[in-house]
């Protein structure tokens, strides 16, 4: 009788269960793939720290905490699921082996603690203390879940209680709790009722909880474990390449992301797996400056948006409503700086930068529609100059005034180093003090260097944060054969954008180089005795981590260690290394005028001001251009300087000429050990 | 083929320009030639329609065309397209045409183009991708008649010195085909100062130090007749609107004379006025990057240097 009450119980909460997840698995089954399985092992070795392991969580302590009791808690009280549908059928039955093994009869009253304990945080963090990372969220929601996880984990706790007060375990003194509440029953016939009616509560929350779930934001304890294999392996600088092909078939050119039907599988899984946290929220430099951008909103609206769609009665012809502005408004996409911070926070590894970029690309390439003032930058890329600026290409060479540097002739012997300049470092005039600091420097550590001088052109790194997939894939291809002709390996850049370009990206398109930052490069040759800071110290300095080289690409310590090395004193921003805060310009925001309350550049250099440093130390020429244009803004005292000149100040001293090489000298220009570790994995 | 038709926006002024545009084109495209103008001022246009190439021009004065937004034109379009058949329907690419251009499709279910540089051909037009780097030549497929949107001033009007049939267009809109009703039309003046057409334009930077010093620009503007832009920095601190800002983000002008007034010269801002004819930088750093690109230098103090020019020119131009 009770078994096949069961089993129609079971039946139905399957049935409810399978329909109310229909609409989300066929959007999913019919998504374009996301071919993203290769490197088993790392994704595996990502499942067990970051789901498992709860990493990305534990970057908050005691959120972090909160969850992992209620997660843990819910693995470990898994069979006593089972447990209970069997207790259903017979109340004399347990699970085999382990059912009343006091061991696990202790796990479970431990866990089930702890999963009291952590939604009490729960509540704590939400009713009390309220972050604001909360802000648009389901708030009312969120208190549903939380109750009815209590509700399943206290109707656990009694039924067992009342399983001790019945006799029915071998060891309640491994039970504290349960057998602590089983005084609530006084035994005999009440109790058994008492019991019967506990496991049956408690099997009918749970699959009550269970039909809940595929409507739900709830529904990430099904979609976050493979939400995390599926995520991006390696750096998170490097997006996937959209190849166009103008000489394809209509039909099977596809510009980014316009409609719900655009998006892949991966992108889908992530809509379904965002549990509205707002830990990117509370991250996100473009919310933090008043803007509407939130990663939060951003993924909840295109959730919504798509769930919608998917759920509207189906005629003979669909037409899909774009994205944008449907979904997602214009400003919001064109808000974004492509930071990380957000995937950087998200403990279920969602994408949001990619998708941002895949929307622009199809605004900007199928419908020319993107802020007005970035043309300019476009137009200068494509030009003849090829250089965001529309600089003359001639011009490219003009920061080398009286310095000692090769410019690299077509068919001349390739340098160890290539010294790739990048259009900020050869016209800004404020970057070009970086180039020249950079050229004294590896002339004094007698590194064989050289440059492309007029054959250099931009790495289409802003077109292709702008979405302009194709430009970027005509310049990374030019690019790519002039490193092939001049026989490159090895290229130094300053600009952490080019930087992250070429090595993560370049490869995409043909070119294997070796890519370091100056500042690693720079490291590299304190250590090895070739550079000697023993001029005057750096001072006192806070160091602002550039995104594409710290939080995409792991590079952290080198621009430290420099800067320890020219004796500075370093003092620590408050957000650092891969905490850190843009400073506005990544994402092509640097050709885009920024709306919302404040400016971002502005906020970060009240942040830098604040730790009472007498220099901000830069490492990247698009932060140099917004930190100091904040500076002088506000008339502060505080000096902008990127590494580099700072330490040939320490080094060579200010004005002090650099050894030049005579042309046809003897002079050993030994190779440099190829030991740069690379490590980037972010 | 069947004939090659124009819409032609009219006002009681006179037709739109594109309209003469496009009707030169529609006489190389095909032998038989006509246009619609709707509204009042149709029959008066008609002439110059006539002299631009259309043979027949369909002409309504109903005053309906003028009160509602589109709906009532499509209406009207469809039931002559019913009756006549063209194979071609050219559009200006200006907001009222596509508007008609677009409703017409969804009655006709036919082909539109939009955003034509060229029309070849009744079945083939050309247009630009990617942000005008590549040209694409497109075969319009699909029933007729098809619907081109034509970028303005893509073909410059020619007359053919022609004369034009009048065919007076029985207008019967219903109630329900007029949609949205103009209830007012007013003309936005225009924000911010004409930098795109000023022989000197005077800009501001951070070096002012505030917003009460562009009076001073305003003042010597006004006395030479010119326009007051700005660098990024003195947008940014709130000092003056972003129509003013020149440079890489902002407006690219291309004056006679270029006056920057204590503006360092960022590549930011230099971006968007190199192209001027003489530059003249005051500034009291010498070694400001804008020096570089100067044709004169003045190193002082603006404060002073600017209202004695001002005085000056005021002088000279007295005497």
């Amino acid at each position: 009788m009770s078994a096949a009450l069961l089993a129609v119980v079971l039946a139905a909460a399957i049935a409810v269960f399978a329909r109310r997840s229909h609409a989300r698995v066929t959007l999913l089954r019919e998504a374009r793939p996301a071919p993203r399985t290769e490197d088993i092992i790392r994704r595996a070795r990502r499942e067990l720290v970051q789901v498992l392991g709860q990493r990305k969580l534990f970057r908050k302590a005691v959120p972090g905490l909160m969850h992992a009791f209620i997660f843990w808690g819910f693995l470990v009280l898994f069979p006593t699921i089972v447990e209970a549908m069997l207790a259903i059928v017979d109340e004399d039955r347990t699970l085999p082996i382990i059912g009343q093994a006091p061991w696990f009869l202790f796990t479970v009253d431990l866990f089930a603690a702890l999963v009291v304990v952590g939604v009490t945080i729960a509540f704590v963090i939400r009713k009390v203390q309220r972050p604001d990372r909360f802000r648009g969220s389901h708030m009312q929601e969120a208190d549903r879940i939380l109750l009815t996880i209590l509700a399943i984990v206290g109707s656990l706790l009694l039924w067992n209680a009342s399983r001790i007060a019945l006799g029915l375990s071998e060891h309640p003194q491994a039970q504290p709790l349960s057998n602590a509440l089983s005084s609530l029953f006084a035994g005999g016939a009440a109790t058994e009722v008492a019991e019967r009616v506990l496991v049956w509560s408690h099997l009918l929350i749970v699959l009550a909880f269970l039909t809940y779930l595929p409507k739900s934001k709830h529904l990430h304890i099904i979609t976050a474990a493979p939400n995390v294999f599926f995520a991006k392996n390696g750096p998170s600088g490097r997006l996937e390449p959209q190849r166009i092909d103008l000489e394809a078939a209509e039909e099977d050119m596809r510009f980014g992301v316009a409609t719900a039907e655009d998006l892949s599988r991966k992108q889908l899984l992530d809509l379904f797996s965002c549990t509205e946290c707002g830990r990117c929220q509370e991250v996100c430099p473009a919310w933090n400056t008043g803007k509407p951008l939130s990663p939060k909103l951003l993924i909840m609206d295109l959730r919504d948006h798509v769930v919608a769609r998917a759920a509207a009665p189906s005629g003979e012809v669909q037409l899909q409503p774009p994205l944008v502005p449907n979904a997602v408004t214009d400003e919001v996409v064109w808000d974004c700086v492509t930071c990380g911070a957000c995937m950087q926070e998200c403990p279920v590894d969602i994408e949001h930068v990619d998708t941002i970029v895949d929307l622009r690309r199809n605004l900007v390439m199928a419908e020319s529609r993107f802020p007005t003032e970035a043309g300019a930058m476009l137009r200068g890329i494509e030009g003849p100059s090829e250089n965001p600026w529309g600089q003359p290409s001639d011009a490219r060479t003009e920061w080398i005034g009286d310095l000692d540097v090769r410019v690299l002739q077509p068919g001349d012997k390739p340098p160890e180093y290539l010294f790739w300049v990048g259009c900020a470092g050869a016209f800004d005039d404020r970057a070009k003090k970086t180039t020249q600091s950079v050229a004294r420097l590896l002339n004094a550590a007698r590194v064989d260097w050289a440059v492309l001088g007029p054959r250099e052109r931009c790495t289409g790194d802003p077109a292709r944060r702008m979405g302009h997939e194709y430009l970027f894939q005509m310049l990374a291809e030019q690019n790519a054969e002039t490193f092939d002709d001049a026989g490159i390996v090895k290229v130094v850049a300053t600009c952490a954008h080019c930087f992250n370009t070429l090595s993560n990206e370049y490869p995409d398109y043909g070119a294997h180089l070796e890519v370091v930052h100056h500042t690693e490069l720079l490291s590299h040759l304190i250590g090895e005795g070739r550079l000697s800071p023993a001029g005057a110290p750096i001072g006192s300095v806070t160091y602002h981590d550039a995104c594409y080289l710290g939080r995409h690409n792991g590079r952290f310590d080198a621009p430290r260690d420099v800067l320890a090395a020219g004796g500075a004193v370093a003092v620590e921003m408050p957000r650092n290394r891969e905490g850190s805060f843009c400073c506005g310009a990544g994402g092509a925001r640097m050709w885009m005028e920024e709306g919302g309350d404040q400016r971002i550049n502005d906020t970060r250099f009240a942040e830098a001001e604040a730790t009472g440093a007498e220099t901000l130390a830069v490492a990247c020429p698009y932060c140099f251009v917004m930190l100091d244009d904040a500076a002088k803004g506000k008339g502060s005292d505080v000096r902008v300087a990127d590494i580099a000149t700072l330490l040939a100040e320490a080094t060579l001293g200010e004005g002090v000429s650099p050894p030049r090489r005579v042309p046809g000298s003897t002079d050993p220009w030994t190779n440099l050990e190829d030991s740069f570790g690379r490590t980037a994995d972010s | 083929m069947g004939a090659v038709w124009v819409y032609a926006e009219v006002t009681p002024e006179g037709p739109h320009p594109a309209a003469l545009e496009l009707l030169t084109k529609a006489r190389r495209i095909g032998e038989d030639v006509a246009a619609v103008a709707l509204g009042p001022g149709a029959g008066a246009a008609a002439d110059e329609l006539g002299r631009y190439g259309a043979a027949t021009v369909y002409a309504s004065e109903d005053p309906v065309f003028a009160d509602h937004p589109g709906r009532p034109a499509a209406h009207v379009l469809a039931s002559l397209t019913a009756d006549h058949a063209p194979s071609l329907i050219l559009f200006a690419g200006t907001y009222g045409s596509r508007d008609v251009a677009g409703r017409l499709q969804a009655r006709t279910g036919s082909t539109l183009m939009a955003n034509a540089t060229d029309v070849l051909a009744p079945d083939r037009a050309r247009t630009e991708i990617f942000g005008g780097t590549k040209i694409v030549d497109v075969t319009l497929a699909g029933p007729e008649p098809r619907l081109v949107l034509v970028r303005p001033k893509a073909t410059a009007a020619e007359p053919s010195g022609g004369t034009a049939t009048v065919v007076a267009v029985a207008v019967d809109v219903p109630a329900d085909a007029r949609g949205a009703r103009i209830v007012e039309r007013h003309e936005e003046a225009a924000s911010g100062p004409n930098l795109d057409e000023a022989r000197v334009v005077i800009s501001g930077g951070r070096g002012l130090g505030g917003p009460d010093a562009f009076a001073m620009l305003d003042e010597l503007a006004t006395t030479v007749g010119g326009a007051v832009g700005a660098s990024r920095a003195a947008v940014d601190a709130g000092w003056v609107p972003y129509a003013y800002q020149i440079g890489q983000t902002g407006k690219t002008v291309k004056p006679d004379v270029y006056l920057a007034v204590g503006i360092s010269g960022a590549l930011q801002h230099i971006t968007g006025m190199k192209g001027a004819k003489r530059i003249v930088a005051i500034n009291k750093d010498a070694d400001a990057p804008i020096m570089k690109i100067a044709d004169v230098g003045v190193i002082g103090d603006l404060f002073s240097f600017i209202p004695a020019l001002t005085q000056e020119v005021r002088r000279r131009a007295a005497s």
